[in-house]
């Protein structure tokens, strides 16, 4: 996908002053108030508004959002494609409350809502009145069922809420996101290389470090991942062995809050994936650069690096605990789900789902970068159909299936050409979960091939007046063809 | 999220220049006094201290007295103080037990109190304060500690330290030059490729179905499953089996020295842990590679025999003894089990000893199977405690003896029998009793003059029951001799029951004479209770003679020798 000695030029940076734990509270109180209006929704289907079942829901909504705007002065609800927004920070989704946060997600894109501000202290019935329009929206546009949900609220008299359809983040937050996504990819990098470079002079690295990374990595997948997953473009030839190991735990930590884990499941998983081939800093460089073919002893040796990571990440220092799920991991990821793959084992065992999901990071980033023995890295889209197709390959199909889903049809930093012949780069998923194959893109060369630099973020949902869309993929293109640096577009 | 924020500590301001508080500094500085203190007590005292409860609550206290003013509490952070508002209101120079020591070190610059903290998430900010305090440099520091826990009503800011080289990506100068692509070719590539689209049987992605891609209930409740599998999973087990394969089946000597070593290594975490079954699991299967690796090189055989014996170490062994009897939570009866049938059979003296020493019912009870275990496939180590000095161990190994009826114990059952200390003879004769073989009884006849009353008293008793004859004339001297008058009735009993069971009917005739006596002063010089019991001997003889010397008796003037006679006559003394 890149120029083969592509890197891009780093500047040194102060350190930054950084803030935690200003979201916990908006979190906490965030999710309850979602898990009373997800009660709400439900009761106030199945009884009348006078019920005392209801009345009861309606009264802790009422009193979770009044506290809330006490507190934090303001309460904002936004749902943008999968995720639900309190104020500014992104809620989590977890296995435990996947159903409230589908249901909330589809009945506010029925209605074409993207956007509700509470204004000021609500009582039960300015919530009955608006939950109740919310589950019977009008036809339309979502422009227009927003506006005529807003118009109804005002004819009932309801006047706390400002209601708005569905929008971007602005501009600035997501520069903010970019710069603290580059920031985090940096660090990770460099924590990487430092751990492997020791573990190659025969020291042993500091844990500390790797797990600052990976929470600094959880922190931005859980609250943005579209900046840190444009990063894994940056697959850089000379840094592969350390870009590598970050891509696959952006890829896994992702796939993983796709998947519904909790915060320190994540962050366990995230360890796993960072380490994933440490034991490849066991393996001889002239074999790991080599070109071309391996002989069966090389091949042997590469095919030791799973169990000699487990033997590594014994030598880590500062562990307080031994990490026993990264060493499973270490084992694991070239396993296949019926435990044939590297390396063999004797006593009989089940394949850990943190290894299912770092396999399928692993391979989908090894295989669309490009390497001292493969010069011709598969397109993403590629990738994902032969691990979709190909049982040969021994990926669990619903893991693979959630990874499809977080990258899409064409994954970040593919390129593509569209119907107008611009050349574009994938940008992001898009928000529409069932757009699959209408991302937000980066037009980096207009229709006579002028190249644009830094480029234009554009839609493919974004329709024209005739109803037709836009811009439409027709074709991926291969970067290193028309000599473009995908990672240029994406710090 | 990164913030501005100044990276020096702001500079005391003129106290006119400093805003208005909102509540009184002395509030502040009483709050953090009472952080300071609960920090300490939480170090020091359990959650069920009284003084630990007080700290925490003159803390909660503290909080509740400002939250109606403020909402919170922002607290900038240097390396001897926490400011409030431009005020100092901690001041600790010394940076040993300096609380503002402890956050500065690790990078964080400022913390807020947030009303509700004083909720569940104040002991967790205590305990992870503490925690920090204990941990080397090289460990988890403050900010690690305080991400894992996600507090809704603390937050901070903070530098990190650790990540200060790291270099920002940008992107290359060559990529914001003016360029054209030439699109010709590719306009051409998408007419053909359009052509081929056409075609039957091409299938263009975008019309692959989007639901392929969003997972359905059942996908979900798979992956709930996984997760759930994985959270429950036994993760030292798992990854001792990893080792154990890589052990294995890597067999070059190097990979096989460097897991033994983490196989040492590890099982002191194990045992660190309480994680016994692990424990158990690791040696059994230590054992079962040395038997199946015929390849396995001596060092490696020998290191991996060496796991076991290390944990049943003269140190080791008490030590995990005492962990169990400490611990709060028994481990499964099964993982003790497991746990002890890996010891070496060298340990049965230490585990002897913990059978009284245990406090704990179930650990007892363990000890007690493993015991059992040990001393019947050892019985070299066994006969070898029956004299060891530590009392208790040798009455444990003598039980263990007689349980087992060790005919070679007896020898040295009969030495400590001889020699021993008071407790270690009684436990030899009652442990001889329960051998009963003929060696034991020679023993216990030897016995019959020990300067113990107990052992004697065991010792006939066991004579007489097991009806060993060449101890009667022994007997016969000290029913019909001068020193049964200075015994106690319970030794003067024993001895006419047996004496009763070794004669038979070769006693009567003395009985009869202790009993009944030629003449009145005769009788008289005999006391009452050395008549008693014979006439108890003659009821246990129970012959048409001996009933006849009792009847002859039967109106004696001593109430004791009457009722004694009448328990005889119906049978009593049998």
């Amino acid at each position: 996908m890149t120029a083969p000695t592509m890197r891009a030029p780093t500047t040194p940076h102060p350190p930054a002053i950084e803030e935690r734990g200003s979201d916990g509270y908006v979190r906490k109180v965030g999710r309850e108030l979602l898990l009373a209006i997800y009660g709400a929704l439900r009761t106030v289907k199945l009884y009348p508004p006078d019920n005392p079942v209801v009345q009861k829901t309606l009264d802790e909504i009422a009193r979770i959002a009044t506290d809330f705007l006490r507190r934090e002065r303001e309460l904002e609800v936004r749902v943008s494609g999968e995720f639900i927004f309190i104020n500014a920070t992104r809620l989590r989704l977890d296995l435990d409350n996947y159903a409230s946060f589908s249901r909330i997600i589809s009945v506010f894109r029925e209605a074409g809502v993207g956007l509700c501000r509470v204004l000021e202290s609500s009582a039960a019935r300015d919530w009955i009145v608006f939950l109740s329009l919310l589950q019977s929206p009008p036809s339309g546009e979502p422009d227009d069922r927003a506006r005529a949900l807003a118009e109804k609220l005002a004819a009932a008299g309801i006047t706390v809420f400002e209601i708005g359809p569905p929008s971007q983040v602005d501009d600035e937050d997501q520069e903010k996101a970019r710069e603290a996504a580059k920031r985090t990819y940096a660090q990770s990098v460099t924590v990487t290389r430092e751990v492997i470079a020791s573990v190659r002079m025969g020291k042993s690295p500091n844990i500390k470090k790797i797990k600052r990374v990976v929470q600094g990595i959880v922190d931005q997948i859980l609250n943005e991942d579209t900046s840190l997953l444009g990063l894994t473009t940056l697959r850089d030839y000379d840094e592969y062995t350390f870009t590598h190991s970050v891509n696959v735990c952006i890829f896994s930590v992702a796939l993983g809050r796709k998947l519904g884990l909790t915060r320190l499941q994540l962050y366990d998983l995230g360890v796993g994936a960072l380490m994933h081939d440490i034991g490849k800093a066991r393996v001889p460089l002239d074999i790991i650069n080599k070109a071309g073919g391996l002989t069966d002893d090389e091949w042997r040796t590469v095919c030791a690096h799973p169990w000699m990571g487990v033997l590594q990440l014994f030598q880590m220092r500062g562990q307080n605990e031994i990490p026993y799920r990264a060493m499973i991991v270490a084992f694991e990821h070239h396993k296949k789900t019926d435990l044939t793959g590297y390396p063999k084992h004797v006593r009989p065992r089940e394949m850990s789902i943190y290894s299912k999901i770092v396999a399928v990071a692993d391979s989908f980033d090894a295989a669309t970068s490009r390497r001292s023995y493969q010069t011709t890295p598969l397109t993403p889209a590629d990738v994902l159909q032969e691990m979709r197709v190909n049982p040969r390959r021994g990926m669990d199909q619903v893991v693979v299936k959630a990874f499809m889903s977080l990258v899409g049809h064409y994954p970040v930093g593919t390129l593509v050409v569209l119907d107008t012949f611009e050349l574009a780069l994938v940008h992001a998923p898009s928000p529409e979960p069932a757009a699959i194959s209408r991302p937000m893109v980066r037009i980096i060369s207009d229709d006579r091939g002028n190249v644009l630099f830094p480029g234009v973020l554009a839609d493919l949902t974004e329709r024209d007046p005739s109803g037709g869309f836009r811009r439409t993929i027709i074709k991926v293109a291969d970067p290193d063809r028309y000599g473009i640096r995908v990672g240029d577009y994406f710090v | 999220m990164s913030v501005s924020l100044p990276t020096s500590t702001p500079i005391a301001a003129e106290a006119s220049e400093l805003p208005d508080a909102p509540v009184s500094p002395q509030l502040i500085e009483e709050l953090l006094r009472h952080f300071a203190r609960a920090i300490k007590t939480h170090q020091l005292y359990l959650p069920n201290n009284p003084i630990y409860q007080r700290a925490i609550e003159n803390l909660r206290g503290a909080f509740a007295a400002i939250w109606p003013s403020i909402g919170e509490v922002v607290l900038q952070i240097s390396e001897s103080e926490f400011r409030w508002l431009g005020r100092s209101v901690l001041h600790e120079p010394s940076r040993a037990d300096s609380l503002p020591w402890v956050f500065y070190k690790d990078g964080i610059r400022e913390l807020t109190f947030m009303q509700g903290v004083e909720g569940e998430e104040l002991v967790v900010l205590l305990d992870i304060l503490q925690r920090v305090r204990k941990t080397s440099p090289e460990e988890d520091d403050l900010l690690t500690l305080l991400w894992e826990q996600e507090f809704a009503y603390l937050r901070y800011r903070f530098i990190d330290i650790s990540m200060d080289t790291a270099a920002i990506p940008q992107a290359s100068e060559a990529a914001a030059e003016s360029r054209t692509i030439p699109l010709v070719e590719v306009r051409h590539e998408v007419e053909e490729e359009q052509q081929e689209a056409d075609r039957p049987g091409f299938v263009r992605l975008e019309e692959m179905d989007g639901t392929l891609y969003f997972l359905d209930e059942q996908e979900i409740e798979y992956l709930r499953a996984e997760v759930h599998k994985e959270q429950s999973a036994d993760l030292r087990r798992n990854v001792l089996a990893i080792l154990l394969d890589i052990f294995e089946v890597q067999g070059t000597a190097a990979v096989r020295t460097e897991v033994v070593g983490i196989f040492e290594h590890l099982l002191l975490h194990l045992l660190a842990a309480a994680d016994y079954a692990a424990v158990a699991y690791l040696l059994r299967e230590a054992v079962a590679i040395r038997e199946r690796l015929p390849d396995l090189s001596p060092e490696a055989r020998e290191r991996l025999a060496r796991l076991p014996e290390g944990l049943s170490g003269p140190t080791v062994l008490p030590q995990l003894l005492q962990a169990l009897d400490d611990a709060q939570t028994i481990p499964p009866q099964e993982d003790l089990d497991a746990l002890f049938q890996q010891l070496l059979p060298s340990t049965l003296g230490t585990v002897l000893g913990w059978l009284k020493q245990a406090q704990n019912r179930e650990l007892r009870t363990a000890l007690e199977r493993t015991a059992a275990r040990m001393a019947s496939v050892n019985t070299a180590e066994l006969i070898r405690l029956i004299a060891a000095e530590d009392v208790t161990v040798a009455l444990e190994a003598m039980r263990r003896a007689a349980e087992l009826k060790t005919a070679a114990a007896v020898a040295p059952l009969a030495k400590v029998l001889a020699s021993g200390p008071l407790e270690a003879r009684q436990g030899a004769a009652q442990a001889l009793t329960e051998i009963a073989s003929p060696g034991a009884m020679r023993a216990l006849e030897a016995a019959l003059d020990d300067a113990d009353r107990d052992v004697r008293v065991t010792a006939v008793r066991a004579l007489g029951a097991r009806g060993h004859r060449a101890a009667l004339p022994k007997v016969e001297a000290v029913v019909t001799g001068k020193a049964v008058r200075d015994a106690d009735l319970t030794e003067k009993m024993a001895y006419f029951e047996a004496y009763a069971l070794l004669a038979g009917s070769t006693g009567i005739e003395q009985l009869d004479g202790l009993l009944n006596g030629r003449s009145m002063l005769l009788r008289r010089r005999i006391d009452p209770e050395t008549r008693a019991c014979a006439a108890m001997a003659l009821g246990r003889i129970g012959s048409e003679a001996a009933l006849a010397a009792l009847r002859r008796a039967s109106d004696d003037k001593d109430v004791r020798v009457r009722s004694a006679i009448n328990r005889a006559l119906r049978g009593g003394a049998a």
